[in-house]
Formats: C-alpha cells, structure tokens, sequence
C-alpha cells in the first residue's frame, strides 16, 4: 500500500534505479518507521496541503476585507521579509537588501543569543519559529516579498522546519496576500528523492508553484562559504582535512553573488514563476578543492580521504534503527556522491535573461585566493606584534 | 589525591607554632614545593598504574578511527613511562577515567563530525567556527563586498536620520563598518526602533546652535539629509539654511578644538590673509592705477580716475573711486605675508567677504619666485559682487593667466594679491538692477580676505534638491533656503560635496543608470537608495570633494535638447561608478 502512494507521488519521476533501491531497502528494513514512509507522509502531505490552501483561499477573503479596510496604507514594495536570515545565505541576503535600500525583516527564531548582527545593521528582527506555525502570520503583515533561505539545523529533524514549517509558511504567505515569494532549492533535487533534503525541496517547489503564489525557484549547487571552514581553515591549522574520493563536481558560488543575482531576479518581472539555476563558473571535486587549497596555503594538507563506499555502508547501517535515522538522513547525500554526476548549469542564459556580466561572477580561485592572502597576511601581522610586545616587555 | 594540599597547610600550620611567624612564610612555601614534587611522584606512580584499565575499558570505542586514536594514546603513555620528565606534565584529568571518557568522546565527535560532513550537501558550520568566520567574511573582513578601508576609524555624524534618505544611508555606514551618530529630533521608541541598535543617537535639532555642537564632538564626517518638513519659510530658514550654517560652524569649531588640544591649528580651518577692522589694517596695500592702452587723445577728453582705501569712522574698510577713462582701471595691491609655515599651496582658493555696490572685479595674482620680481606671471580671475554685502568664493582653479601661453597658477609661488577695478560695458539689466548709477563709479567695503583649505576627502555631504517635483507656488522659496545653505557650507572652509536630486522615489536602488550632471538640466527622479549610495560614495572620493551636482535616473533627451552630453552610469558592485562620473564635472561649484 505504501509503494502504491509512493507510486503516485508526484516526485516518483526518477529512473527505476532509484525505485529499486527503495524496494531493496523496504525488504531489508526491520521496523515499519525508518524513513521512507515519511517521504509517504510528505506526499499525502502535499495532498493535503492543497485541501488546506482551499482553507487558505478562505483566509486570502478574509484578508481581503482587512485590507478594504485599512486601504490609505499600501504595502512598500521595499518591504521584505527574510526568513533564515542567520544563515551562510541568508545574512548576505540580508546586507544586499539593505544596502540597496529595501526595509528588511529577519525571522529569526527566538534564542538565547539574539542575532544582534543584524539589528546592527539596520535589519529588524521578530522572532518566530516556523515549527510552531502559530508564530508565523505576525511577522508577515506589511511584507510585499517573502524571501525564504531557511533550512532546518543538521541535528533536527529535517522534516519539523524544511517540510511541516515552510508547508505552513507558504499557506500563510498566501492567505495573507504576500506578492512574491523567493524560494532557494538544490540543484538536482528532482533527480535525487533518495536523499531527504532534496526530496523535501522538489516537494516545496511543487507545493509552492500549485499555491498560486507569485514565486520564483532558485536552485544552488554550493556555497563558496561553505569551503573556507571545511578545508581552508583545517589546511592552514594543520589539522587532518577529510575528503572523499567521489567523482561528483559541485559549481561552487560566492553567496554575495547568489544575493546579488536574486535581487537582480526579484525586480524582473519576466522572472515571475520561473525556476533559475544558479551555478558557479566551474564544476569541482573534492580532490580539487583541495589540491587548490594547498596550492594558495603554500602548504600541504594532512588529508584523510573516505571512500563514497564506507560512507554508503554507513547510512545503509545506520537506517536499520530508528534511533540512528537523523544520522542517515544527515549522511543521505553520499548517495547523490556515488553517482557520477556534475552539480553544474550553463550559465550563459540565465546571465542573460538578468543582464549580467559573466566577468563579475568570482570564481573560486579567485575567492580561495583572497582568503589565503587576507588570512595569511592577518597571521604575520599577528606574529609580528607578538615579536614586538615580546621585545618590549 | 586531594588530601595532598590540605596535609601541607597542616604540615605549614603546626610549623608555624614552633617557629617565628616571620619565618613562617618562607619556610612553608619551601615545604609547599617539597610537597608538591612529592606529590607529583605519587601522581606519576598512581598513574602509571591506573592507566591502561581506563583506555582498555573506554566506552566510546564505537568506530575504529577511535580505536586508532586510542592506541595513539597508548604508545604515547608508554613514553611517558619510561620518561619521568613528561609524565610531570600530566595532570589529574589524564588519568581520571571520567576525564579519559570525554576526552575520547570529544576525539570521537570530532572524527564523526568530520565524517558526517561529508555525506552532508551544505556544511552548517559549528557554533564556534562562526565567530572567527563572521569576523572575516561577513563583517568587517576583508573578504566583505561592502567593506571599505578607514571605514573603521571613521565617525559620521547623520543628520535626519529618520529621512527617507537617512535611513538608508544609517544602514549603508553600518554594513561598511563605520561608527555612525544620528541625530534625530526626538528619540521615540519609534525612532530608536528604526536605527541599527549600535547607532548612537543624540538628541537635538539643527537649529539650535548648542545640541548640534555636541553632535559634532568626535565626528569625522558629516552627511547632511535633513530636509524640511514642511514649506513654511521658518521652517525652511530653520533646517534647510540655518540649520547647515549652524553644523558646518559647529563642526569648523569641533576641528579647531582638537587642533588647539595639538597645540597646532586645523587643517580645516581657513587661512586669514587679511582682515580690515582696524586703521593699521590697511597698512602694505596700495591704490594704483593705470590704462590698457595709451589713448593720447582721448585721455585728454575723459573725466580721468581716482581711488582712495580708507578707513571710515564707522569702522569699515573701503575701497572707493571712479574710472571714467576708457581702458583705465584702479586697483588695490598687496605684497601678501602669511604666518611662518604656511604656504598658499595648501589651500584651495580664495574666499572674500565684501560690500559695496555690487560691481564687477578683476582678482590678480602674481606669482613668481620672490627674490626675482621680473620673473613673476600674472593670473586674474574676474569676480561679481552684490549691492550689499556678500562673500565670493575665489577657486585658485579659476585663476587663468594673462599670457595665456604661461603655466596654470601654482599657488605656492604667489606673492601678491591685487583687487582691480575696471568700468565694463554692462548688460541693460543690470544697469538698471544699480538704479541708473554710472557703472563707472564703485565702492567696495572689504571685511576679510581668507584662504580655503584643501584637502583629499569631502567633509560634509549635503543632499540639497534640484527643485524638481516641488509644488510651484513655494518652488522659490525652498530653493532660495536651499541655496542659502549650500553657499554657507561653500563658504566653510569644509570639504563639501552637494549632491541634489530629481524628486525621491521610494524603490531599491542600483537598478538603473544615473546621469551626473551641473546646471538645472535634469528632469527625473531618482530612488533614496540611490541618493544615499552616491553619499556614502563620496565620503571617501577625492572627486567628489568641493563639488555640486544634480543627479537623477537616465532618460532620453528631449527634442532640441538632445546636444547636451550626459553620461550615464550604472551603480555596481563591480564598478565605482562615482568616480568616472564626477571627475568630468566641475569643481568647486
């Protein structure tokens, strides 16, 4: 009965190879909870959630009289809310957006340490959670643009923010008659419904495009960001860096330019309802990054080097119990590793279609390049000073 | 392994009974280190016996990277063993069982973090790597698009904070990692609400003299974007020309204050180069006079010329005669003497406070090296006064020379100052402006005669307005205050930089080109944004410094209209648009 739903979901497009795997696991898995049927549950849950948009429809009525109401008070159409504001993404997005003038709100979820950055800044910054949905429809009054980066922390289930919370944001978003919404994807997500994450993102796109709201869909490959503190930092402390020996290439791109693109995006009409593909200009591996790393270090790097298998056979392991399941969700994109694919798009018309130069896009050597010398100079002022303060003292 | 300090501050207690206190001190600190190696011993004896049955018993041996580290750990025990001077180093945690647990559960974390990453799409970096990051990549490092360099060191005082201009560029100071002031009317929860938290607010208003000096205190840089609310003439005097008078003063005095506290002067504050309030103030200048040409003839027919430079009771200064010769003229001179250590080539221009009955003159310079009168070029730049009294900002730009095959004037080398007055033809309607007075008779009250400091960088941003989009019946009387205010500023001595926009649009910026332009030409509007962009732009752009512009968003010429040449520029990140576009626009303006 389960495979039957999974059948007819609407993310069951993949080549058979992965249905087998899937058909392969429900045979070996012991217990009837591991992961799979909450992929069921996310389609019912995409079923459902077009009966609750007609509820939402409801809502969007009801909010119509409240606006017949309060009618001398237009929404700016500088006003946007950001949601995951606290992220790699989304704190660039926050300070593109300032700085080009719009009004930015942040939902930031309560905590004990506030996100003072960006109320430095200029951003304001109301606290909500998107897994308690009652938290949402305060923060969305006066936003004309909705720009959602958020995703859920690797140590919680990824189902309570990235499913339940943004199903819950975009039915709120509607009912309350925001004008565009901005959602950022994965690359590939739709090739890949074995790895969670990526499953869970086709099926926002999908839920979002069928809730009628005016949106645009950008799928990432790989945040530059992302790099510094996986190999860069462990390189230049001469700690061991981990890789694996996958042959999948990744088009790394600076978040400043995927800010810079989205805002570019989000003021063109013509881009309403599309999908765009953000990609940086090459594709690496792993290896790659690496060898580059050291490269600019001027140093070799200590690297311990994980074949894809052992990393399979962990998630295989791990999803035989339940307790162990966050883990293999969180090492489900090994599979995607296996597979020899290139996390990468032309680029050429999206550039394009926004009218941007190909040449202001960083590349990754060049960004790699700036940190080495901005982090190696900062280390011989240090050591410089500490030769001083040693003399003088 | 605890009862071992509480058995020496015995052990030292029962000593001290004996023994002189004194004494005491001494003596118990040798005891404390005897015990103290003792102990030590006993801890590399106990240790050396406890240790392996915690390794071997070591719960965490979950994965076999682990296992692998603990071997490590294993041979480095052995070591230790057989070295006594390492195993000194070793603490009560290394062979505490608790201790050993979590240390190789921290190990074991490390590994399966690392591990984990790797089957991970995006790496959500740990908690404590966020800080030395963020420092870098986000907020003020270098690796930040928006950082730029002396932000750090900087202070800009925002006045109208609140504006809708203001706001945006509170925000844009804040992400490149200035200190920023704002100085808002009054601080609401509303207000405070709307700044960046680490903004310091003063409280004040622009007309009154006393809180906008302590605004200023401390601030390196001014942008000005306060506007008035309404179009009340008071209210317009009060923020639109009172209002930048009173900060450019106040921020002229807050420099001359620091300077005194160096026991050395501004290098913002204008040089006196003379000052007519007493009778010995005139002394060194002389009235000449002289002819363009030789008209034997003539000359024998015209009324002649006449000048005198005197010293009235009423306390002013005035230069005053008649030229009816044609091609005569009558000038004041001065061979100039400045203070010991300043030379005129520090500064910028001429700045002249004069009345009288609003003719024309000619200013002369002579430069040349000093010893060698022959040798000296002269350079005139003509200037236009108003019946009444006015002050005329003289560019040392705008000097040409007389010869016009001689090089631009450097200011270094002048020596003299000549104030020349020559009858000219004037125009029908300023004939009348004068009441039919004879354009060949003048008077010219001189106050003082200063000279304008310059500098790389613009002091103060003014956003004034182009008169666009302003409701016609009070059109005049805006700009007439704005203007008042922009020239206060001109006249300050500050680094200026005027910037005046079409009317303001409430839209993100950096979207679309913007035309640069001088003279009253442009015709749209241009987004706050943008505004405030080209403000937080020219703090730091040496071209941007003593110039006024209009600026608004790139449209196509009307008919006619099309001749004029006006580039436009598209604001990027890539792209310094600002420069390009100000270094053709004049200076000075």
């Amino acid at each position: 009965m389960k495979m039957a739903t999974l059948m007819r979901l609407p993310t069951a497009t993949p080549g058979r190879v992965v249905t087998r795997t899937r058909e392969a696991f429900h045979a070996l898995s012991p217990s009837p909870s591991p992961s799979p049927p909450h992929f069921v549950e996310f389609c019912k849950g995409g079923r459902r959630g077009r009966r609750i948009i007609r509820v939402g429809v409801k809502c969007n009525s009801n909010s119509e009289r409240a606006v017949n109401l309060g009618p001398g008070t237009p929404v700016r159409p500088t006003s946007i809310l950001v949601v995951g504001a606290t992220g790699t993404l989304g704190r660039q997005i926050v300070r593109r957006a300032l700085d080009e003038g719009y009004d930015v709100r942040c939902l930031v979820r309560p905590r004990p340490a506030p996100a003072d950055f960006l109320r430095d800044w200029g951003a304001t910054v109301v606290n909500a959670d998107l897994s308690k949905p009652e938290t949402i429809p305060a923060t969305l009054v006066g936003v004309h643009t909705v720009i959602d980066c958020a995703t859920g922390r690797p140590e919680e289930p990824i189902k309570t923010v990235d499913w339940e919370g943004k199903v819950a944001l975009i039915q709120c978003a509607k009912a309350m008659g925001i004008q565009k919404y901005v959602f950022y994807s994965i690359h590939n997500c739709d090739k890949h419904p074995e790895v969670p994450l990526m499953e869970i993102k086709y099926c926002t796109e999908n839920f979002l495009r069928d809730s009628g709201l005016n949106h645009i869909v950008i799928r990432l490959c790989g945040f530059m960001q992302g790099l510094i503190g996986q190999y860069a930092v462990p390189i230049l402390e001469e700690k061991s860096v981990w890789g694996t020996d996958a042959p999948t290439r990744i088009a790394y791109m600076d978040t400043q330019d995927i800010a810079r693109l989205t805002f570019i995006a989000l003021r063109n009409e013509k881009i309403n309802g599309k999908l765009l593909t953000f990609a940086g200009p090459r594709a690496w591996t792993t290896q790659e990054v690496i060898t580059l790393c050291e490269r600019l270090a001027g140093q070799d790097a200590n690297v311990t080097t994980v074949p894809v298998s052992v990393l399979r056979l962990t998630r295989q392991l791990t999803r035989f119990f339940e307790w162990t399941n966050d883990v293999a969700d969180r090492l489900a994109f090994s599979e995607v590793l296996t597979s020899d694919t290139v996390f990468s798009v032309p680029m050429a018309e999206t550039y394009n279609l926004l009218g941007v130069d190909t040449k202001d896009i960083i590349t990754l050597e060049k960004y790699l390049q700036d940190y080495f010398t901005n982090i190696l100079k900062k280390l011989k002022d240090l050591k410089a000073q500490s030769k001083q303060s040693d003399i003088f003292f | 392994m605890s009862t071992s300090p509480s058995a020496t501050t015995i052990a030292a207690a029962v000593y001290s009974k004996y023994n002189n206190i004194n004494t005491t001190l001494s003596v118990s600190g040798q005891i404390n280190t005897t015990f103290l190696s003792y102990t030590k011993k006993q801890h590399t004896r106990s240790s050396s016996v406890q240790r392996l049955p915690p390794i071997a018993a070591a719960p965490n041996t979950r994965d076999g990277k682990d296992s692998k580290s603990n071997t490590q750990n294993n041979n480095n025990d052995d070591d230790d063993d057989n070295d006594d001077k390492q195993s000194v180093s070793l603490s009560l945690d290394d062979v505490n069982p608790v201790g050993l647990g979590r240390k190789s559960r921290q190990i074991f974390d490390e590994v399966w973090r690392k591990f984990s990453g790797l089957g991970q799409i995006s790496r959500t970096i740990r908690t404590d790597d966020v800080e030395a990051l963020d420092a870098l990549l986000v907020r003020e490092g270098p690796m930040c698009e928006f950082a730029i360099p002396g932000a750090q060191n900087t202070t800009v005082l925002v006045v109208g904070a609140t504006s809708r201009i203001g706001r945006i560029v509170v925000r844009k100071l804040m992400l490149r990692g200035y200190s920023v002031k704002a100085l808002v009317r009054k601080a609401d929860e509303e207000v405070v609400e709307l700044l960046p938290r680490s903004v310091e607010i003063v409280i004040g208003d622009v007309g009154d003299p006393n809180t906008v000096k302590a605004a200023v205190e401390g601030c390196n840089k001014i942008i000005y974007c306060a506007t008035a609310r309404s179009t009340i003439t008071g209210d317009l005097f009060r923020v639109d020309q009172q209002g930048v008078y009173n900060l450019s003063k106040a921020f002229q005095d807050h420099n001359n204050q620091l300077a005194q506290l160096r026991a050395g002067k501004s290098s913002k504050s204008k040089l006196t180069i003379a000052k007519f309030k007493s009778e010995s103030s005139l002394d060194g200048w002389e009235v000449r006079q002289g002819t363009y040409f030789e008209d034997v003839v003539t000359s024998k027919y015209d009324g002649g010329m006449d000048a005198k430079f005197e010293f009235t009771e009423n306390g002013a200064a005035v230069f005053s005669g008649y030229v009816f010769n044609r091609g005569g003229y009558v000038e004041l001179s001065k061979k100039l003497s400045l203070p010991l250590g300043s030379t005129l080539d520090r500064y910028e221009g001429l700045v002249l406070s004069v009345g009288g009955n609003g003719r024309p003159y000619v200013l002369i310079l002579e430069a040349g090296p000093s010893g060698d009168p022959s040798q000296s070029k002269l350079y005139f730049a003509r200037i236009s006064t108003k019946v009444g009294f006015c002050r005329v900002r003289v560019p040392f730009s705008s000097f040409r020379p007389v010869k016009p095959d001689h090089p631009v004037l450097d200011p270094f080398l002048v020596h003299t100052l000549t104030i020349r007055f020559e009858p000219r033809r004037q125009r029908s309607d300023m004939v009348n402006a004068s009441k039919n007075q004879d354009s060949r008779s003048f008077q010219l009250i001189l106050e003082y005669i200063k000279a304008l400091p310059t500098g790389q960088e613009t002091d103060f941003v003014l956003v004034s307005c182009s008169g666009l989009g302003i409701e016609p019946s009070r059109r005049e009387q805006v700009l007439k205050a704005k203007r008042a205010g922009e020239d206060s500023l001109r006249r300050s001595g500050l680094g200026y930089t005027i910037v005046r926009p079409g009317p303001l649009q409430e839209e993100p910026g950096g979207q679309r080109a913007l035309i640069f332009d001088q003279g009253d030409r442009i015709s749209r509007g241009i987004s706050c944004a943008d505004v405030a962009d080209i403000c937080v732009k020219a703090l730091h752009d040496s071209t941007a410094r003593n110039k006024s512009f209009d600026v608004c968003y790139e449209y196509v010429a009307e008919d006619g209209n099309e001749l004029y040449e006006l580039v436009a520029h598209l604001p990027d990140k890539a792209n310094n648009y600002l420069t390009p576009a100000l270094s053709v626009l004049e200076k000075n303006t």
